[in-house]
Order: C-alpha cells, then sequence, then structure tokens
C-alpha cells in the first residue's frame, strides 16, 4: 500500500511538539516576511539563521534542506537565466557571444530566489514537522468546518491510493495488449481506454466511503470532541501573537521606508 | 428487534423492484444470515435495514422498517448511524482517510458522536483487543494489508456500540484465520452485549458454523427461512443457485452410495460432520 502524500516526518523533538497553530503562524510570517524585506541578503539570512535552526531542533535538518533546494533549484536557474540575459539596459558583467548577464538582472534574481527560499522553506517546515491531522484539528478547534479539513485530509491519504489504482489499471490494459509506450500521439490514444474505468471506479468507491462516513455519524450537527490532544500553553500563544507583532513592525519600517 | 413490513423498493431509473413484498422479524441477539445468488437485492436490503434507502438511495419505495422500535423512513441518517452500522466488502473504501494511525481511525466515529476523550479511549482499547489490532495501534491505515483493514472497518462499526450490526460479505476478503477472528469476536459481541447481526455471506461454512437462522433472497423475495441445520441441507438452497456446504454435500454422497443410512439428518458444520460419521 501506498504511504499518506504528506511530507510530514516523525520524531521526538520540541519542534514536532509545538502546537501546530504555532508552526502555522511561523509559515505565515515567513511568506509575510519573504515580501516585506527588501534587502539583497535579508531573506537568505533569515533562512539559515530561523529556519535552519528550527528545522535542526526538529531533527530533520538534512531532508528539510533537500526538500527545499529540491523544489527551489529549477526556479533559481530560470531566474537568474532569464532575468541576467534578458535585462534590458543593465550592465553586462559575463559575455556569452551575442548575450550576456546583466548585474542589476544577476542582482533582481538574487532577491526573487531569496524570497522563493524562505517562501518555501517556511512552508516545508511547518508541514515536515505537523502532523496534517493534528493541524487540521487545530484549525477545526478555530471554527474551520470538519468537511472542509476532511477535503484536505483525505486528499492526502487518497491520492496515492488512487495512484496505485491507476498504476493497476495500466498494467490490466497493458496485459491486454495496450500499447503505453512510443510517441506523444500514441501515448494521448493510450490513455482514453484508462480514464473510463479509473472514472467509473472511482466515482463507485466515493459513493461506497460516502456511504461509510454516514455509517460513522459523520453527518452529525454536533462539535466533534477529539482522541489527539493539542497542547497550547500561555508561552506558545504569547509566541505566536509576538511573531505577529514581529511581522506588522516589519511592515509599518518597510512603509516608512518607502 | 428489526420489522420489516409489506417492503418493496426499486432503485431510481429502475426498471422493476429490487425488493418485492418483504416481511421479516429479527429478534434481539439474533445472528441472522442473509444468502442468495448475486443480483438477489441481499446488499439493498443491507442498505434498508441502516437507512441508506431511503435516505442515501432514494427511489420508490413502500412499507415500513422499524428498528429499535424507530421508523428508519423518519430517522435522520446521522441518528441512525449510532443504532445500525453497516460493514461492507471492500476495505480501503471504508477507511475514513481523515485519520493517520489506527488507534484514531477507530475512535473517528466515536469523535463525531462528540463523545468524552477517556469513554473514546476505554472503547477503543477494548475494540482493538476483540479484534487484534493492538499492535496496529500506530501504523496508518493504509499501510494495512486487505484482511487489517476489514478487521479495521468492523473494529471502527463495532466500536460505537450499534443495536443492529449489518455485514455486506465483510470476510470475503480475508484468509481463514482473519475469517475464524472476526466471527468468534462477533459471536462474543452477541452473547455478551445482545448485538444483532445481520450478516450478507457467501462463506456458507461459516454461516452454518455460527448463524441462528438463515434466509434466502433471490428476486428480490425471501424463498426460505428457517434453522441452518433446515434451510442449508434443503431443495431450495440448489434451486436458487446455491451450492451446500462441503459437509452437507459429503453426506449427501455417502448416503446416496449407501454408505451412511439416508434418514440420518444432513449435517451443515464440522462437528455435525464427525457425529454423522460416527
Amino acid at each position: 500500500m501506498s504511504a499518506a502524500f504528506s511530507l510530514y516526518q516523525s520524531r521526538d523533538s520540541g519542534l514536532h511538539r509545538l502546537n501546530p497553530l504555532t508552526k502555522m503562524t511561523i509559515a505565515l510570517s515567513g511568506v509575510a516576511t519573504s515580501l516585506i524585506v527588501s534587502g539583497v541578503w535579508g531573506n537568505y539570512l533569515l533562512f539559515l539563521l530561523i529556519l535552519v535552526p528550527l528545522s535542526a531542533w526538529g531533527q530533520i535538518t538534512y531532508s528539510f534542506l533537500r526538500a527545499v533546494f529540491r523544489v527551489v533549484w529549477p526556479f533559481a536557474i530560470s531566474i537568474f537565466l532569464i532575468q541576467g540575459l534578458f535585462w534590458t539596459d543593465g550592465t553586462p558583467v559575463i559575455d556569452l557571444g551575442p548575450l550576456s548577464f546583466k548585474a542589476e538582472g544577476l542582482l533582481f534574481a538574487v532577491i526573487s530566489v531569496g524570497r522563493i527560499l524562505l517562501l518555501v522553506g517556511s512552508f516545508t517546515l511547518m508541514t515536515m514537522s505537523t502532523r496534517p491531522d493534528a493541524l487540521m484539528i487545530a484549525l477545526n478547534q478555530r471554527g474551520l468546518p470538519h468537511t472542509l479539513s476532511y477535503v484536505v485530509l483525505s486528499a492526502i491519504q487518497i491520492v496515492p491510493m488512487f495512484q496505485a489504482k491507476a498504476n493497476k489499471i495500466v498494467e490490466a490494459q497493458q496485459s491486454r495488449g495496450l500499447e503505453t509506450s512510443g510517441n506523444l500521439l500514441k501515448r494521448v490514444r493510450a490513455l482514453l481506454p484508462l480514464v473510463e474505468p479509473l472514472l467509473l471506479g472511482s466515482i463507485l468507491d466515493i459513493e461506497e466511503r460516502a456511504i461509510a462516513l454516514e455509517a460513522r455519524g459523520f453527518g452529525r450537527r454536533v462539535k466533534p470532541t477529539s482522541l489527539l490532544i493539542l497542547k497550547d500553553p500561555v508561552w506558545e500563544k504569547i509566541l505566536r501573537w509576538a511573531i505577529v507583532a514581529l511581522v506588522l513592525a516589519l511592515l509599518a519600517v518597510r512603509i516608512w521606508l518607502w | 428487534m428489526v420489522y420489516l413490513k409489506n417492503l418493496t423498493y426499486r432503485y431510481p431509473r429502475g426498471e422493476s423492484d429490487v425488493l418485492h413484498d418483504i416481511n421479516l422479524t429479527i429478534q434481539e441477539g439474533q445472528f441472522f444470515a442473509l444468502i442468495g445468488p448475486n443480483g438477489a437485492g441481499k446488499s439493498t436490503l443491507c442498505y434498508v435495514l441502516t437507512g441508506f434507502v431511503p435516505h442515501f438511495y432514494k427511489g420508490k419505495l413502500s412499507g415500513t422498517v422499524t428498528i429499535n422500535g424507530r421508523d428508519v423512513f423518519d430517522t435522520p441518517l446521522p441518528e441512525l448511524a449510532g443504532v445500525t452500522g453497516l460493514v461492507f466488502a471492500t476495505p480501503f473504501n471504508q477507511i475514513s482517510g481523515a485519520r493517520f494511525t489506527v488507534r484514531e481511525e477507530i475512535a473517528f466515529g466515536l469523535e463525531n458522536f462528540a463523545l468524552p476523550r477517556e469513554e473514546i479511549i476505554d472503547r477503543t482499547e477494548k475494540v482493538m483487543k476483540l479484534f487484534n489490532l493492538t499492535d496496529l495501534a500506530e501504523r496508518p491505515p493504509t499501510a494495512l494489508s486487505g484482511g487489517q483493514q476489514q478487521r479495521l472497518a468492523l473494529a471502527s462499526i463495532i466500536v460505537m456500540r450499534p443495536r443492529l450490526l449489518v455485514l455486506d460479505e465483510p470476510t470475503s476478503q480475508l484468509d481463514p484465520v482473519s475469517t475464524h477472528e472476526v466471527f468468534s469476536a462477533l459471536d462474543s459481541l452477541i452473547n455478551q452485549e445482545h448485538l444483532t447481526v445481520v450478516l450478507v455471506s457467501h462463506k456458507l461454512e461459516w454461516v452454518a458454523a455460527f448463524a441462528d437462522r438463515v434466509a434466502i433472497l433471490d428476486q428480490g423475495q425471501i424463498a426460505a427461512d428457517g434453522p441452518p441445520e433446515e434451510i442449508l441441507t434443503s431443495a431450495e438452497l440448489t434451486i436458487h443457485g446455491l451450492t451446500p456446504t462441503q459437509f452437507t454435500a459429503v453426506s449427501l454422497m455417502a448416503q446416496r452410495t449407501g454408505l451412511i443410512d439416508s434418514k440420518k439428518a444432513l449435517p451443515v458444520t464440522l462437528d455435525q460432520a464427525v457425529q454423522f460419521f460416527k
């Protein structure tokens, strides 16, 4: 069976024990800060001085860095190439035949990649150290409808199972002589006999799943209780408000300096 | 406990009745098995007994269904969830997808009923023990085998303590050892908690060993109804496209070849077969 479609890495660490709302506040403040900070190296410094130590606290540094760089490097290369080579009226610093890298373009690329790094890093840290169901339960307790959180959570677990089902259908059709390799046209044609069983099968699965959920009282209009205990000590509540205040202060400074 | 009176049902856009004029009474604490060929209407009857017909599947319905004094057609589905429980054949589709460990998956229904955490823990632990799931408590439900997932599906319904448990081929994907575990657990639940069970199964050996009463459903009608020893050895069985248990078949052959007295009652279980051949 396939694993859940989630980046979560189970560890017994202080970061993992933080309330999901605290980690979400850190992630959202990381996103906001990445857009507020205007300096060339500011976002890189925040990544190195806040996110990397937090990942070390969570005992996930290696997998965290690997996941972040996997996402960031394709963006980084394309941004450096496009902004560096096609910056209009810039100062050439490296010549490549008819094209040249412009200093202003490269500077813009450094700033943009820094923003992406902090943004991706903030969310990766949260998803790697927070169980998705814990986050959703925390949000449910703050008023998020549990049907909405169900959609998010079931997608995380059920998408890989649908992928496995799709693979089975491909194998079944291949064993009956369906050609799935070759040029683009052949591959597109091969998709058609796969779509119908997957689509119809999935609709039937969804119907059964809805019945199974109703049989377990999912449709009841009462506020559900939870087996999972989410600790939320006072210091974490203060920390969350402090983070929000800090981001607002940064924003105010940025507007004032503008 | 369960009363069905003149029940007739046709699915939306259906051309004929799937269930036709069914009258049935099931006593509390009874293990009632429903057998019949494919397309007989067994699964539809399961949906009627759990309220999914008419609350989930609409269609043309007449007659009355009462469970534990409640009219199923007038009781909203979320209210029925604690009274009747349904488990069906496909284990994957019964996983909620909203919980990430076996323990939490079992607790999901109790959370929806807003039970206190202490009670959820108590009930969940007991049910995990009953269905031999304690060692798998921290594993993700999606990582279990088909048999383990089916035990989980059963545990997730049993934990809600329904008065009527409806099982639509719950062991079709289980190996013999897991099947035995499931039937034994159900048997002890019936004895300890007077749970009423309606079981749809093609595994007649197990039906014979555990059921108090067996009914044959064919073309939407009850064709025969009585004790397992009577129904599973009757001519009705083969008339409706079913094959007798191996114990009955061997014994019948022994009688036909003159090996055993033809007046002796045919066995349906292993113990009865041993006595038959003694």
